[in-house]
């Protein structure tokens, strides 16, 4: 008997079938765990309205989690240099797949942490005290709050570049563009960081917008969004999510609040309303601009109307000198603080990634020039947006096709 | 003589595999020697002393060149390193920061490539196995060896890093990435946390050294391969166009450890490192053991 058992695992076939087994188990964990992710679970119906309500009521006293924010918009040749996955730069975070955690404990305090694969950028409220804080540059900054202005978002403050980063304030800025251009449905459940949510769909009406829908998974019991999703027309991904890997709705701690400079690191004061980074300028939203500009600059204004309104805006002096120069002047004028060189390489990526903003002018020189009975300029697009950079120093953008800005730009 | 063996291999495999013979109440005292033989081989041998020297010169570079060349805000791994002059500790962050994409996995390579090719290959694999001692016993003190050569060589990393460090720099507070500042002994318990997550991390490697190492006789051949596989593997995991495949990637939650050193810990990437490296090491000790034991030894 025993003789038998032994000569038998002595076979080759019979002993391969031992990895041949864990390797099965491992696949099919791997395969259950991503069915069950996909699981729909079962809710008594809601209709739009509904949900809207319960959205506007929500009153979470404090949460903390994971927020996994992934964006594929099908930008050119931006992924390797705007800093992947290790970039630990709120600027990065318009390509790739990005990790933050966010603490919420009521109106005062709050914080997002972005991270980096070895470095951390942290924006913390603490009642009236924001602190934005860089590990890869070992660098913080305070801004004092005005006292009264306890219902401002903090996180939009400081660094634009986190302004929807959060669920909560990426929804908020999806709902407060419905209008009658837009069709509000409900389109059953999903299950988001292993809650329970309502899916609520969003699309616009004019089919000139490149954006298909936007998904908000709702949870059932808070009322709160742990997803958003936006899909690019008749795509079966979404082009841009942000939503909870992991969530908990107790409050979190008070420690998780506190912050002051390590010794060491450079501290900036700041007093809100000027001084902005240079993340600011940047078309990361084009859609729902809504950035405080830096001084000097005129008002933006919108052309046409709901989804395939188009943002005209003039650039900063500086930056609208650099455009008009080309090519690698222009990436070289655009990076005076940066001792990296901006040409494109692996080695470079780094370099871009932990520097201050991101190289705006090596991005410009390697855009295509596009030009038509309304001067010349460069184009960026992408699955979502379309944007138009002239040579006179106007950006144009919005969630339309370039024939459109095309159109804007001649008026 | 060798002929004569090799002629028939089949029938020694029943005969060196089962170990029936042996008395259970030696069993114990057998394996301890078993262990303690392999670990002389491993850690006398001079080729693995000079490797662990190299290992112990980096974190020594890395203090004086910190020292010597005053601040470094800003360059490569400038994280860590700028922050090495205030504290002693990240002396031996930095070290393991630099070392864990090439040098620690040569190390971990060269010893599971070696681990059953290269007795295969100055011939006492046979010797080994007419001992009589069973296969999977054979496999299992080899790969235990690996192991606490594994973790030898990155506490040793830790060890000299931090005493350079503090000898250099001093200790005090340390600062954690998200800013926030902690006692010097619970960075020391962080950085204890971040040497255990390597371990893990290299164990799994070590498994699938010591796999490739029972397909070949050529221990060099061995750990070439290996070391090759956790180079590419890096390389995939940064083009970032490949982002589908990176969570199965052997070598992806590598730089995880970065979040024991947040504050307050995240667990998400660190928990999912463990299960990938568990089920690499599973999978690979595995296909290891069922390897060797249907293996004709002719060597």
């Amino acid at each position: 008997m025993t003789e038998s058992r032994t000569s038998l695992i002595h076979r080759p076939a019979v002993r391969w079938a031992v990895p041949g087994a864990v390797v099965a188990i491992a696949l099919g964990a791997a395969a259950f765990s991503a069915v069950t992710a996909d699981a729909s679970p079962t809710l008594p119906p809601r209709n739009a309205a509904e949900l809207l309500v319960d959205v506007q009521s929500a009153a979470v006293t404090g949460m903390s989690g994971t927020v996994v924010q992934d964006a594929a918009l099908g930008l050119p040749e931006l992924p390797v240099h705007i800093g992947g996955q290790g970039s630990s730069n709120f600027s990065a975070l318009v390509s790739g797949t990005h990790t933050l955690r966010v603490w919420y404990a009521g109106a005062d305090q709050q914080r997002i942490a972005l991270l980096g694969t070895l470095g951390e950028s942290d924006v913390v409220r603490n009642g009236s005290d924001v602190w934005t804080w860089a590990s890869d540059n070992n660098a913080a900054t305070h801004y004092q709050l005005p006292t009264g202005s306890g219902d401002t978002a903090p996180a939009e403050r400081p660094d634009s570049g986190a302004a929807a980063m959060t669920p909560q304030q990426a929804a908020d800025a999806a709902l407060a563009a419905i209008d009658p251009t837009t069709t509000v449905t409900t389109d059953g459940t999903a299950e988001v960081a292993g809650r329970s949510a309502y899916e609520l769909v969003l699309g616009p009406k004019d089919t000139a917008s490149l954006i298909g829908q936007v998904r908000i998974a709702i949870d059932a019991e808070q009322h709160i969004p742990l997803r958003v999703q936006v899909f690019a027309k008749d795509a079966p991904t979404p082009a841009f999510q942000v939503g909870f890997s992991q969530v908990s709705f107790d409050v979190p701690g008070a420690e998780n609040f506190q912050f002051s400079p390590p010794p060491g690191a450079s501290v900036t004061e700041s007093t809100l309303g000027g001084g902005d980074s240079a993340a600011a300028t940047e078309p990361t939203e084009p859609v729902m601009p809504k950035t405080a500009r830096p001084a000097g600059v005129d008002e933006p204004k919108i052309v046409g109307t709901g989804w395939t309104s188009v943002l005209v805006a003039s650039m900063p002096t500086t930056s609208a000198s650099q455009t008009s120069a080309s090519g690698t002047a222009t990436a070289d004028a655009a990076a005076p603080d940066s001792s990296a060189p901006s040409v494109t390489g692996p080695d470079n990526a780094g370099a871009a990634g932990r520097s201050g903003s991101v190289d705006v002018g090596a991005i410009l020189g390697s855009l295509p020039v596009v030009n038509g009975n309304w001067g010349t300029g460069r184009l960026l697009q992408s699955t979502l947006f379309s944007v138009l950079i002239t040579d006179d120093g106007r950006i144009i953008a919005g969630a339309v096709a370039p024939e459109l800005l095309y159109q804007a730009a001649g008026q | 003589m060798s002929a004569a063996e090799a002629s028939s291999p089949a029938t020694m495999v029943p005969a060196v595999g089962t170990g029936q013979r042996q008395p259970p109440a030696t069993s114990r005292r057998l394996s301890t020697r078993f262990l303690r033989s392999e670990l002389k081989l491993i850690f006398g041998r001079r080729r693995n002393i000079a490797g662990m020297a190299v290992l112990a010169a980096v974190p020594i570079i890395i203090a004086f060149a910190v020292r010597y060349s005053g601040s470094r805000r800003g360059g490569g791994d400038g994280g860590f390193l700028s922050q090495a002059t205030n504290n002693g500790l990240f002396v031996g962050l930095a070290a393991l920061t630099v070392e864990l994409p090439l040098f620690l996995p040569l190390a971990v390579a060269a010893i599971s490539g070696d681990a059953v090719a290269g007795e295969a290959n100055v011939g006492t694999l046979r010797y080994l196995l007419a001992r009589p001692v069973q296969r999977t016993r054979l496999l299992a003190v080899k790969y235990l060896g690996v192991l606490i050569f594994t973790v030898a060589a990155v506490l040793l990393i830790a060890v000299v890093g931090v005493g350079f460090g503090l000898a250099l720099f001093g200790a005090g507070p340390v600062t954690l990435l998200s800013g926030t500042q902690v006692s010097t002994a619970v960075g020391l318990w962080r950085l204890l946390l971040v040497c255990g997550y390597i371990v893990v991390c290299l164990a799994a490697f070590g498994a699938i050294g010591l796999f490739v190492s029972t397909l070949t006789e050529q221990p060099i051949g061995a750990t070439i391969g290996v070391v090759g596989l956790a180079v590419i593997s890096q390389i995939l995991d940064s083009v970032s166009q490949l982002s589908a495949i990176h969570p199965y990637l052997p070598t992806h939650y590598w730089l995880s450890f970065g979040d024991l050193l947040r504050d307050p810990i995240a667990t998400d990437q660190i928990s999912h490192g463990i299960v990938s490296a568990v089920v690499y090491g599973v999978i690979f000790l595995a296909a290891a053991w069922a390897r060797f034991g249907a293996k004709d030894i002719t060597s």
